[in-house]
């Protein structure tokens, strides 16, 4: 056996075997990317680096066999900066999208392209069910939202966007609601939340918490609810049984109204504050004396709430909507008040509220603009057609039949790995970002999609080389291979005979294998939601 | 099957059965098929998969991962042109754009319309006495300049056609000898047309029937004066003929030897009155050897060298087992064999101070004896004579001109390590070392001095050559062996080191010619005279292939200690043209930049290393001011980054992105924090990287970084101070011009109008910058600016 020190921490190991494996033993995870076990140790990404302590050098630990005396460190600012640089330079030459632009551009981050497939599948019942997950209100929103994400579509530049908002609607409404939303009726005995204002920031907030098992009150002036919805957009923008239809399924879930009274500054007081484990404010853009209604005071900074978790001066209390900030847009509203529901369960739950990370620095690979030349890659995955227009009118929608087509015409340009990407995971761990050691020129995007099973894409192929080593291991009779060396070095087939004919039977090990996105089913979600 | 496919089926075939059918079959196939077909057609890389156990994912990766195998069928002559860096620093850059517009190719092209021409850059040739270098097939030419290449390839097409005259060698009268002359036939001396010397002198001798010995001699080591003959006669001093010419010899032979009969002597005159008549006036642009044509015998540039890996040089014809023999050859591995046991070899080896030539400088005592105290039965030496480095030819001069020296060093080796068995790794750029080393190994297995029972003794030891398929990368020593196992040249993981898990697993020893070279000597002068030589911690002698701005480039050995400027003011004899020394290049590759100021500094492992730079194999380069620090730095950078293996992280994408950032730089589009990126890269590309090809590729950048940083800053301010890097100069006519309209001529995209003596103009938004121009120019009128 032979003794070594990782991490201050005394261990003993037998001959051969590495410092990763040996530093599993204690517990301790050192990250990696190229490393599989059973196949060829042959370190590439250089993301499992540790130091040396007595040679004071970097090594990659899962190709370093311990020895004796060893001292190891695998936690350090300089072992972590190694280990950023490493990523961001994988990064420098990995093209792709993490998340497609239409989501990035959403205000409410909905997973648009995993509806899009699902709605072309015809499984509108899993497509609204992917909606809602992110936004609460989608029948309304599919009439009223002014649909950023399509002004971001890839395929806007080729012809014309993917009608996005349209094929939201269709999941609404052809996706049965009976079968996505059971009524979570609230347990006995839950906290309770109530939150003031019935726009699309109260109703949003309220939906998620009802989903997340919180009883929920909610305020409003007006006889119904709805807000702004209702009382300002004209029906033949928003026909108000649709709103009508969504405020139902809340009131199903068992959300309280309580409704035709203002919020005054006693009832605020005596009424509320004292009743409710937490409070949502969503009282719609702020007047002069709103501040004073629920007894806010303003930060060193002027503000009334906190930017980051929404949180007010007032322990429990929190804000979302208008009363934030000014906004045009409903789904801004909607999301604030999912947001907001989060971080009201973080303060119920833990009492102290912790930070969401957002969304999009979840994102660390992005395209950009196409050149030209790629959109015949991304038109591999779709159909050439047209923007399919309602035949009965923008206000009746799209038929079922419609939407399938029109969802068909997505570019499938989100990557088919977004759980189990190391690149990205590890990105974001230890904050790695793209653009530090970025080159002049960009990849080009290549997908080969010759095979039924899977989708390979060079451009996130890091080059680690598992593919090629489980072809050989297990005698494809083409396989994979390295081409060329250097920066250039490429993962293709030998005699230029297609991926295809490649990976016969192995294709699945290989996708499995893949660190990143370069090689995924072409045919598989990993977000589904359960 | 095609009648076509059953042809190459066939070929192939055979091919495999002379190579067999194992793994590391693999590379010698792929050279012999790449050398029957000029390149790799996909039926017949399928008929291997067929018949061997070679998978097509190997053959995919391995002929894409050596340079010297293409994937489409490539002209009928290949032209390359070298880039090394001798030929860098003298515009090889120019040269290859000038090929490039003259075999009219577009971009991505190599090969021209009519497929006679493929054009390719090499990484060095090993001329770099003779810069700028361009080999066509076998033919080398020196000095090219990019306003000849018209006429280099008329050239080459007609003798090409020709063919080479074979004239009967001459047999001389053993009766009436009158002298020696000694013909220099390195790759430097055959390039420069040694080999039409020799034919020439053989012709004048027969026609004269003088009777004299002609001996082909190895490098002489005074590259720069090549072709070289020297001429000894008993009682007079040597005399060297320095660049001398075909038709220069019959009147140099004459005034040296007396022809037999005096009718004879009348004619020979006559006709040789009659060729300096017509060769008069038709001065080859590409050569210039007019002046120096006899030269002393050079005394300041041998006279501080010292011969040990180059002991008897320019006296012995590489392949003259018997003249080895008589100079004490193969008389060191008797005396191991019959008077040494294995560890007094080693302890002897250890105690002369010997460190490994190839540039780390591990001790080479310690490195055997690692080898020996492995109880495997099977062990391996191997020569590591993939000398790689752009601007080193060292090893190339060493196998060419003293196989049977490295030979015997070898089997020491072996003998001292317990090995069996040994392995030449020649790269495949060399072919005259292989086809030497290939001659002396049959001579030495013809002698008994390899295979069983040597010199009656238990030791038995083969050798076999394995030529490299162009990969700097393969100079590691575990990317050698990967490469020698059918395998792309991937450096792996140490530990293990190939002492312990070498070569097919088995403890191997690999050693630089270089280092290889050496042990003969020591162990017949003892170690305590090897140790006698040198510093403190570098002990004997080291070689350098001296190249750049110096008057005499050439191959040296000077004692370890020797500072730098002595080699370049005392062997070099100074900076030609009246520039100013700038800075060497030392280490090739993952060396560094030392500035003039650090001439004294001397060659020493670890003087070299705190200075940011280290001895490499070999290779010193000497700059001028004309020659910018951030080209140079970018040079190398850009050789290492294509060399990369492209396995770690570090060196495949660091270097790129380095790189892009030195381009950026030598377009002026640098910002200041570019320099702090650059750095950073460089200092993690060295710490990330396995193995010695990313942990010294940043040198060059950090040495320049630090010894020439104003000249980054000056970039970045959208200025080269060298007048080098092209996006930031433009050319100019001063009042200088009279209007000769030489240059207008020449001008390859009409930038210059024709006006006959006027002051000529250059259109700045035509001008491709090619230095043509400036070349041609007879009154210097162009400046860069």
């Amino acid at each position: 056996m032979i003794k070594l020190t990782i991490d201050h921490q005394p261990v003993e190991a037998q001959e051969g075997t590495s410092v990763m494996e040996a530093a599993s033993m204690l517990g301790i995870t050192i990250p990696s990317m190229c490393y599989m076990q059973g196949y060829s140790n042959h370190p590439s990404c250089m993301v499992c680096l540790v130091k040396d302590l007595d040679r004071d050098s970097l090594f990659p630990s899962c190709a370093m066999p311990v020895s004796e005396g060893m001292n190891i460190l695998t936690v350090s600012a300089e072992v972590e900066e190694a280990r950023r640089e490493a990523l961001e330079l994988l990064l420098s030459d990995h093209r792709g999208d993490c998340e497609a632009p239409c989501r990035l551009s959403c205000p409410a981050f909905m997973d648009i392209p995993l509806m899009n497939r699902l709605i072309a599948a015809g499984d509108f019942d899993q497509a609204i069910r992917v909606v809602k997950e992110e936004i609460a209100l989608p029948l309304v929103l599919g009439f009223i939202c002014p649909a950023p994400c399509e002004k971001a579509c890839k395929r806007k530049p080729m012809d014309q966007a993917v009608s996005i908002c349209l094929l939201k609607r269709s999941a609404a409404i052809y996706g049965t609601s009976t079968n996505t939303v059971k009524p979570w009726l609230p347990n006995t005995g839950s906290k309770k939340v109530a939150i003031i204002g019935t726009g699309p920031a109260g109703l949003s907030a309220a939906f998620y918490l009802l989903r997340a098992g919180y009883a929920c009150v909610l305020y409003d002036q007006h006889e119904k609810a709805g807000g702004a919805m209702r009382y300002e957009i004209p029906d033949d923008h928003l026909p108000k049984e649709m709103l009508d239809t969504e405020i139902g399924e809340i009131v199903r879930m068992g959300a309280e109204f309580r409704m035709g009274n203002p919020v005054t500054r006693e009832s605020f007081q005596q009424a509320i504050l004292p009743d409710f484990d937490a409070i949502i404010l969503a009282a719609g853009a702020r007047k002069p004396d709103t501040a004073g209604i629920f007894g806010l005071e303003p930060d060193e900074h002027g503000a009334f709430f906190n930017k980051s978790n929404f949180s007010t001066s007032i322990p429990g209390v929190f804000g979302c909507g208008n009363i934030l900030r000014e906004q045009r847009m409903a789904v801004h509203s909607a999301a604030q008040g999912k947001m907001a529901a989060k971080h009201v369960e973080d303060y119920l739950e833990g009492g102290i509220s912790i930070e969401h990370k957002e969304f999009r620095h979840t994102v660390v690979s992005v395209t950009g603009t196409l050149q030209k030349s790629e959109w015949n890659e991304y038109l591999k995955e779709s159909i050439p057609e047209q923007r399919v227009e309602p035949i009965d009118g923008i206000l009746k929608g799209l038929s079922a039949d419609e939407a399938i087509l029109e969802a068909k015409r997505c570019l499938h340009c989100d990557c088919r790995k977004p759980s189990s990407c190391k690149l990205r995971d590890y990105a974001v761990t230890y904050g790695a970002h793209r653009k530090r050691f970025a080159g002049p020129e960009q990849n080009l995007v290549t997908k080969s999609v010759q095979h039924d099973a899977i989708v390979y894409e060079t451009e996130k192929c890091i080059r680690c080389g598992l593919c090629v080593d489980i072809t050989v291991k297990h005698g494809e009779s083409f396989g994979l291979a390295f081409a060329g060396r250097g920066f250039d070095v490429r993962i293709s087939v030998p005699f230029n005979e297609t991926i295809r004919e490649a990976l016969t039977f192995t294709a699945g090990e290989c996708v499995k294998a893949c660190p990143t996105g370069a090689l995924a089913f072409k045919n598989q979600e990993e977000r589904i939601p359960e | 099957m095609s009648k076509r496919n059953k042809a190459v089926n066939e070929i192939t075939d055979q091919m495999v059965a002379r190579h067999g059918t194992a793994v590391d079959a693999v590379i010698p196939l792929l050279q012999d098929i790449q050398q029957e077909f000029n390149y790799l057609p996909v039926p017949a890389l399928q008929r291997i998969c067929e018949t061997t156990g070679i998978t097509p994912s190997r053959i995919a990766g391995i002929s894409s991962f050596y340079a010297q195998f293409r994937h489409s069928p490539a002209g009928k002559h290949r032209i390359r042109v070298c880039t090394g860096t001798a030929c860098h620093v003298k515009g090889a850059l120019f040269v290859y754009e000038a090929f490039r517009r003259e075999l009219k190719l577009e971009e991505e092209e190599d090969t021209d319309a009519s497929m006679i021409f493929t054009l390719e850059k090499v990484a060095c040739l090993g001329c770099c006495t003779l810069a700028p270098v361009v080999r066509i097939d076998e033919v080398t030419y020196g000095h090219v300049v990019p306003e000849n290449v018209e006429g280099l390839l008329r050239d080459f097409l007609t003798k090409h056609q020709k063919g080479i005259d074979r004239q009967p060698v001459y047999q001389v009268s053993q009766s009436n000898i009158q002298g020696e002359i000694r013909i220099g036939l390195g790759s430097c001396c055959v390039a420069s047309g040694s080999s039409e010397v020799k034919s020439q002198l053989e012709q004048t001798l027969a026609q004269a029937r003088i009777s004299v010995n002609v001996r082909e001699v190895g490098c002489v080591g005074i590259c720069n004066q090549v072709p070289i003959m020297e001429i000894i006669k008993p009682g007079e001093n040597p005399v060297f003929y320095a660049k001398i010419k075909p038709e220069d010899i019959r009147g140099v032979v004459l005034s040296h030897f007396k022809s037999e009969g005096y009718i004879n002597r009348f004619k020979t005159g006559f006709f040789n009155l009659f060729e300096n008549i017509l060769s008069d006036g038709m001065p080859s642009s590409f050569r210039k050897y007019l002046e120096e044509q006899r030269d002393s015998p050079l005394s300041g540039f041998l006279g501080p060298q010292v011969n040990i890996a180059t002991e008897n040089r320019g006296v012995s014809n590489p392949l003259d087992l018997e003249g080895y023999r008589q100079s004490g050859g193969f008389e060191s591995l008797r005396k191991c064999l019959t008077r040494m046991t294995t560890q007094k070899v080693i302890d002897e080896v250890t105690a002369s101070g010997l460190r490994g030539r190839g540039g780390a400088g591990f001790p080479t005592g310690r490195k055997w004896q690692l080898v020996k105290d492995q109880a495997d039965a099977e062990k391996y030496v191997i020569c590591n004579g993939d000398e790689g480095d752009p601007g080193a030819f060292m090893d190339r001069m060493l196998l060419e001109s003293y196989p049977f020296r490295i030979i015997e060093g070898m089997l020491i080796a072996g003998y001292a390590t317990g090995a069996s068995n040994g392995i030449f790794y020649i790269r495949a750029e060399y072919p005259l070392a292989v086809t030497r080393v290939g001659e002396a190994l049959r001579i030495c297995r013809n002698s008994g001095l390899i295979g069983t029972s040597i010199f009656n003794s238990a030791f038995s030891f083969d050798i076999r050559i394995f030529a490299g398929a162009g990969a700097f990368v393969c100079g590691e020593e575990t990317a050698l062996i990967a490469s020698v196992e059918g395998n792309r040249g991937l450096p792996r993981m140490r530990p293990p080191y190939p002492v312990e898990k070498g070569l097919w697993g088995k403890p191997t020893l690999v050693n630089n010619t270089e280092t290889l070279s050496l042990v003969p000597w020591i162990i017949h002068h003892g170690a305590k005279a090897f140790s006698g030589i040198g510093t403190a911690g570098s002990k004997g002698t080291k070689v350098f292939a001296l190249a750049g701005k110096v008057k005499r480039g050439g191959l040296i050995e000077v004692p370890m200690g020797t500072t730098i400027r002595k080699i370049v003011e005392e062997i070099g004899g100074g900076i030609a043209g009246d520039r100013k020394f700038k800075a060497v290049q030392i280490g090739g590759p993952s060396g560094g930049c030392l500035p003039a100021s650090m001439a004294d500094l001397p060659v020493d492992f670890e003087a070299l290393k705190e200075a940011g730079t280290m001895m490499g194999s070999g290779g010193l380069i000497v700059l001028d001011e004309t020659d910018c620090m951030v080209d140079i730095a970018h040079y190398f950078l850009s050789f290492t980054q294509s060399q990369s293996c492209g396995r770690c992280t570090f060196c495949r994408i660091g270097t790129r992105r380095m790189l892009d950032i030195l381009d950026k730089i030598r377009e002026g589009k640098g910002k200041p924090e570019d320099l702090t990126i650059l750095e950073k890269l460089a200092r993690s590309t060295i710490r990330g990287s396995l193995c010695g090809l990313g942990k010294t590729a940043p040198n060059p950048v950090l040495t320049t970084l630090l010894y020439f940083r104003e000249e980054y800053e000056a970039h970045l301010a959208g200025h080269c101070p060298a007048g080098k890097c092209l996006p930031l100069i433009r050319y100019e006519v001063t009042a200088d011009c009279i209007g000769c309209t030489k240059c207008a001529q020449r001008c390859p995209s009409d930038a210059i109008a024709f006006k006959p003596y006027e002051l000529h103009t250059i259109d700045v938004e035509k001008c491709i910058k090619c230095d043509i121009c400036r070349q041609v120019c007879p009154a210097d009128a162009i400046l860069i600016l």
